[in-house]
């Protein structure tokens, strides 16, 4: 029996229920299947490139300390052998995230490590490395009205006008118990989206279903002096460069080689996005703050 | 990377003097540049706990790892950058000398060294209490706490890995007592005294060339008056308290004003043989509390 999603764009067959995903109806030829199955300790001939994974050619071998090895190939499978004592809802947080991630690289998706809400049939990403408070900040959009696009993978893909649209992740938001607190989310809390791990899956009131064009870019800094609050449109050239850092592993994306056609197809995408530098507290108390902040410069920018 | 050292472990517990010496560090490579800015110094090393490096690195999601697996995988990763980095990287780390679950030393990979900066555990509990906004007394409790740490939170991403302090004593004595490393020991207090003959013993240490000229410039630059006057113009990235500024005096023995009796009491009578050891006299002898 196969489990069927949509995620990214892509349509998805796996072996078992993946935790905080949305079911879809079966594809006919699925675009990526996720299976459980045997998988090596090392891939043979390889180059180790990492402490913990290993590149082969178009095979990808994740090592996930007690949970799973995953070997990701060529952008259309993830195969994954369970550590002792691991259950195959363990692997979904990592299927999701890590692995989905990498298999997106594969296929030459440019991918940031961000979140995605949208209004209007517009969406904006919210980037910013892990700890940052890019699913928080959504979550908080999420009570204003936003509708969820995606949680941390955000892949862009050209539009018919050019625009790049962001396709949905087809799954929860992940927060930690502390920002569910925060937003007085308690009610709509999930479950543990890892086990022994204090981060819930979280429904948002509403999610997208279609691919959203992407009007703009807000990368999360923290004010630590000299930065003061505030939101900074980036220049055309340092966005550019700011891309690059936002993208999920940027040091991956080299490693696997950037293509000099992708490289051209951001540039491209980008010329339609603007992108901002949002310098805020970190602190969850002064969250409303934030809030306001981006609402009233949004409204600004639609102007 | 072969000749000297690929990377110095530059520990410590908080508060003392590993910024100091990162600043000087900082000076050292500006040379007639200087003085270098305080808000410029991460891209000099870094710090060993640093999330966003750890995921680089392992490309896992660290929020999705167990704490003590991440000490693991760390050591696995210190040893690919000590075999991979190409110029020398002194990384600052306020983590103790532990083992990993598996039993290997978390730091412990050829091609490092240490430098182990240590200061007064009562003027780190009056330091701390500042830096980090709370009662002397929490300070004292996380001096004093054997498996205290940082950044251990459960139920929120802190920003950086977590961190085990294993308390005052524990710190010392893992870093001073480990013989994986070669390691060479500063007293801040001592730093503060001579700092160039201090620094030039450290930089001697790692293999690292400065002519005396060059040093004494880096400890001019890295003056407390001059990092007090750039804090107060454009602040500091790595203050954590809303009131006190980051760089306050410095000062060698401001405790002796700043603790109560019984909080000095507190802090000997959990610290005593490591006080003797590193040279820090007690304010009474035992028999007579």
């Amino acid at each position: 029996m196969a489990y069927s999603y949509r995620i990214s764009g892509l349509t998805v067959a796996c072996d078992f229920p993946l935790a905080g995903a949305v079911a879809t109806e079966p594809a006919v030829t699925p675009d990526v299947r996720v299976r459980l199955a045997d998988v090596p300790q090392t891939l043979e001939g390889g180059a180790a490139l990492g402490p913990n994974w290993d590149m082969f050619g178009e095979d990808f071998l994740l090592r996930a300390p007690r949970l799973a090895r995953f070997l990701i190939r060529g952008g259309r499978e993830i195969v994954i052998a369970l550590e002792d004592g691991a259950t195959a809802r363990d692997a979904s947080a990592y299927v999701l995230g890590t692995a989905f991630g990498i298999l997106l690289h594969q296929r030459g998706a440019l991918v940031l490590h961000g979140a995605a809400v949208a209004r209007g049939g517009e969406a904006i990403a919210i980037c910013g490395h892990s700890g940052a408070g890019k699913s928080t900040l959504a979550a908080a959009l999420c009570r204003r009205g936003w509708a969820l696009v995606t949680d941390d993978l955000c892949a862009l893909s050209p539009g018919d006008d050019g625009r790049p649209v962001i396709r949905p992740d087809g799954r929860q938001l992940k927060l930690w118990q502390e920002a569910v607190e925060a937003l007085d989310l308690g009610e709509q809390r999930g479950e543990a989206v890892l086990a022994r791990f204090e981060k819930y899956f979280v429904a948002p009131a509403e999610v997208a279903t279609e691919a959203t064009p992407l009007r703009a870019i807000y990368v999360l800094r923290e004010s630590r002096p000299p930065l003061t609050d505030g939101i900074e449109p980036l220049p055309l050239p340092d966005a550019m460069h700011m891309l690059d850092r936002e993208a999920y592993r940027p040091g991956l994306r080299l490693k696997m080689g950037v293509r000099p056609e992708l490289v051209a197809q951001s540039a491209g995408m980008l010329a339609h996005v603007r992108m901002f530098e949002l310098t805020r507290p970190r602190d969850l108390a002064r969250l409303p703050e934030t809030v306001e902040a981006l609402l009233a410069h949004w409204e600004l920018a639609a102007a | 990377m072969t000749g000297s050292a690929a990377i110095i472990w530059l520990a410590s517990f908080p508060k003392s003097g590993n910024t100091w010496f990162r600043i000087f560090l900082a000076n050292l490579a500006a040379g007639e540049n200087g003085p270098a800015d305080i808000n410029d110094l991460d891209e000099r090393g870094g710090i060993a706990s640093s999330r966003h490096e750890f995921e680089a690195a392992t490309q896992l999601d660290s929020g999705f790892v167990g704490h003590d697996d991440i000490d693991e995988l760390r050591r696995d990763v210190y040893h690919r950058i000590a075999a991979e980095v190409d110029h020398q990287r002194w990384i600052k780390t306020h983590d103790a000398y532990v083992m990993t679950p598996s039993g290997r030393p978390m730091f412990g990979v050829a091609g490092t060294r240490a430098v182990y900066l240590v200061r007064d555990p009562r003027d780190v509990a009056v330091s701390f209490a500042h830096h980090s906004s709370t009662t002397v007394d929490r300070a004292i409790e996380l001096l004093n706490r054997e498996d205290g740490a940082l950044c251990a939170s459960r139920t929120a991403l802190a920003p950086q890995l977590r961190q085990k302090l294993l308390g005052w004593s524990g710190h010392a004595a893992s870093w001073l007592d480990q013989s994986d490393l070669p390691a060479i020991l500063l007293r801040y207090e001592d730093m503060r005294a001579a700092p160039e003959a201090r620094f030039a013993a450290a930089l001697a240490f790692a293999g690292r060339d400065a002519t005396p000229d060059e040093i004494a410039r880096a400890v001019r630059h890295a003056d407390f008056s001059e990092l007090r006057r750039q804090e107060s113009e454009k602040g500091f990235a790595e203050r954590m308290s809303r009131t006190a500024p980051f760089f306050r005096s410095g000062q060698v023995g401001g405790w002796r004003a700043a603790l109560t009796a019984e909080q000095v009491a507190r802090i000997e009578e959990a610290h005593a043989p490591m006080m003797r050891r590193l040279g820090y006299e007690l304010s009474a002898p035992p028999h007579e509390r």
